[in-house]
């Protein structure tokens, strides 16, 4: 109320200056002058509540700008507004804000996010999504998601407005070299709105293909010798055989036998490769121990390799005499190096020659490396040779023995050495399988 | 197609006549894909896929039209609604005919395969190019998407790239077809769906062009690159 009071006191005093004046002047009576006295304070006042206007004007951008000097009335008012503008503009700043830490949120997601409006524009969309599908996040915005997304499985969701179930397609910028598959959910929300999700499943796909592969494989090499020993039995049970053709027989059908064993123990040695905690830096092996039995096993099987009238394979050892020592699984490592080496045997025509030979490396790392004379592999196989039950030629490595799982083998036991195989070939010239031994692995005598 | 109209409905009615046209881009993107995939496995599945979606895009062809008929009948649109509307319809029978090259690449696949003489032929040459278009046709419909007149002209240069890749293949397999006259036949079948992918290509390339009419009013048919390139960066 002491506002009020004010404002009226000014008013009574302009009016009491006025009649005041009037009397001084002398003959027309008070009342007239009390009239301008009145009449004067409403223009003061009009040009208080002028400059009042114009401030509230100006607040709307700044609200920090300070009131005119106006009566206590207008300051009271001047104040009240302003204490609202800055309620509203923090609550305004911490909406913005959160809805910022949603968008970060969304952003930081490792599905593509993108949100749709009623007319299925894109509103917004994550950086996932931008690279999932190939937009851009500023360009494509209100752009209509069938316009670019143009998959007819997903046009026909969104046009029959079905979002029961994942939609899988190719991403458009989808390439015969990098493919990427993509499983988009549409989940609707208020008043017609899409959420759009979309996964990245090419991986999973793969991996998927793969465990068919692997499966079928598995069967169709246990199923080849099953039905070879199945044959010789039948013929055994139902042909009168003469005793050498009796022992041909039991011979090939030991051969077939002896496959499947071989097959069997490959199998279950990568299933406890793979199950097994990989082995510490407690244990140490001298290299040479290593090497010198792959030096005796070597010799032996190219000894066993040589006929009567073809020549054996010269068999080349370098750095047999080392006191390096190797933090691992010996079994595994053996395991690992004499697969390299019986391939590279098995593989090069009599006559040819075979390298092995240990180095230590500058960086304190070690390298093992098999060299070969024989006839290469084509560029196009070497990334797949490790892939389990890969062949190249598919009849020549089955009548040498193999069963399509030794390089697999290797690859998971030096994956658990933290070493790494590398395949260098040429065509007719010779292949070389490389295996390097990070330094914290070595311990050089 | 940002700009509003004071009628919400033509707004509306050019709107779904874009969706249509992107459709049935999306159905021929399809159809182009797949018989790519038919062509480097020698699949017959996937060619009956893309056999069959050959009516469905006849079919919105024609409704695409009947459609661009309703809204020049009712609204009468000028400018660069009209050009809009001329350029879709256009643009139709481009991808119908694109689609069309897809069908011939999958029938040319079938009796590929049932001749049974595939191994042997270069077909690694024919994935190349058959990707390029496939890609080209896919940014055409982008660029539309978008009006991106430089997507456009983009898609304009590499077009030429296709055009090369062809005559090379051309030549190749003049000498396989020189050196063993059995492959002559399944040459011929290759040579036909080296043919379909080049005009998968041009059309790509056509609807670029439209891409620039519809935004910059020009009709840059038959006109050089270069000759475009100068008219779209004086505008």
């Amino acid at each position: 109320m002491p506002s009020l009071f004010s404002r009226m006191t000014s008013l009574l005093l302009l009016m009491a200056c006025g009649a005041a004046l009037a009397a001084l002047i002398g003959h027309t009576g008070v009342w007239p002058g009390i009239a301008v006295g009145a009449l004067a304070w409403l223009v003061w006042d009009n040009w208080r509540a002028r400059a009042f206007a114009d401030w509230l004007h100006r607040i709307k951008d700044d609200p920090d700008t300070p009131p005119p000097r106006i009566d206590s009335l207008r300051r009271e008012f001047s104040e009240r507004i302003q204490r609202l503008l800055r309620k509203q503009g923090r609550e305004t700043e911490e909406l913005e804000n959160r809805l910022h830490n949603l968008q970060s949120v969304l952003q930081a997601s490792p599905n593509g996010v993108i949100i749709l409006d009623e007319q299925e524009c894109i509103e917004w969309c994550n950086r996932m999504a931008c690279e999932h599908f190939g937009l851009d996040s500023r360009r494509d915005i209100s752009q209509r998601i069938t316009h670019l997304l143009r998959d007819p499985a997903l046009t026909k969701c969104l046009a029959a407005r079905d979002f029961e179930e994942a939609i899988t397609l190719e991403s458009p910028i989808s390439t015969a070299s990098r493919p990427l598959r993509l499983e988009v959910w549409l989940l609707p929300y208020e008043q017609g709105r899409l959420f759009m999700l979309s996964r990245d499943i090419t991986a999973i796909e793969q991996a998927e293909a793969m465990r068919r592969d692997f499966i079928a494989n598995v069967s169709h090499e246990i199923r080849t010798p099953l039905t070879v020993l199945a044959g010789f039995v039948e013929t055994l049970q139902t042909l009168p055989l003469n005793d050498a053709e009796r022992a041909d027989m039991l011979h090939r059908m030991a051969q077939q036998a002896e496959r499947m064993k071989n097959l069997v123990a490959d199998l279950l040695t990568l299933s406890r490769l793979e199950d097994r905690a990989p082995p510490g830096m407690s244990e140490w092996i001298p290299v040479r121990s290593l090497l010198e039995r792959i030096d005796t096993d070597a010799r032996a099987l190219a000894a066993h390799l040589a006929g009567q009238d073809t020549p054996k394979h010269e068999l080349i050892f370098e750095g047999m005499d080392t006191s390096d020592e190797i933090a691992g699984s010996s079994s595994e490592l053996q395991s690992a190096f004499f697969n390299l080496v019986n391939n590279a045997i098995r593989y090069t025509p009599p006559g040819g020659i075979v390298a092995i030979r240990w180095q230590i490396q500058t960086n304190g790392g070690a390298r093992f490396s098999v060299r070969d004379s024989g006839p290469g592999i084509a560029p196009e196989h070497i990334p797949r040779l490790t892939e389990r039950f890969y062949r190249v030629d598919s009849n020549r490595s089955r009548a040498s023995g193999g069963t399509g799982l030794g390089l697999s083998i290797v690859k998971h036991v030096l994956q658990r050495h933290d070493a790494k195989l590398e395949i260098e070939s040429t065509p007719l010239r010779g292949s070389c399988f490389t295996v390097t031994f990070p330094a914290e692995r070595i311990r050089s005598g | 197609m940002n700009e509003k109209h004071l009628s919400s409905q033509f707004d509306s009615d050019l709107n779904s006549v874009c969706s249509q046209l992107m459709k049935m881009g999306g159905l021929v993107e399809t159809q182009i894909q797949r018989a790519i995939k038919s062509l480097a496995n020698f699949s017959v599945s996937e060619i009956n896929d893309v056999l069959d979606s050959e009516t469905l895009v006849d079919q919105m062809e024609m409704e695409i039209d009947r459609a661009i008929t309703a809204v020049v009948a009712r609204r009468q649109p000028a400018a660069r609604d009209l050009r809009l509307l001329l350029a879709i319809s256009k643009i139709t029978s481009n991808l119908e005919r694109a689609g069309d090259e897809a069908y011939k690449m999958g029938k040319r696949v079938k009796s590929l395969v049932e001749s049974g003489e595939t191994r042997q032929m270069p077909i690694g040459d024919l994935r190349v190019a058959s990707d390029l278009a496939a890609n080209l046709i896919h940014r055409a419909l982008d660029a539309f998407a978008r009006l991106d007149v430089t997507a456009a002209i983009s898609i304009y240069k590499e077009d030429d790239l296709i055009d090369r890749e062809f005559k090379g293949f051309t030549r190749k397999l003049i000498t396989y077809m020189m050196e063993d006259p059995h492959t002559i036949s399944s040459s011929l079948d290759l040579l036909f769906i080296a043919k379909a992918i080049e005009r998968i290509g041009d059309h790509a390339k056509n609807i670029s062009e439209f891409i620039i009419y519809i935004v910059h009013g020009m009709d840059v048919r038959h006109s050089k690159l270069k000759g475009i390139e100068a008219i779209v960066q004086s505008e």
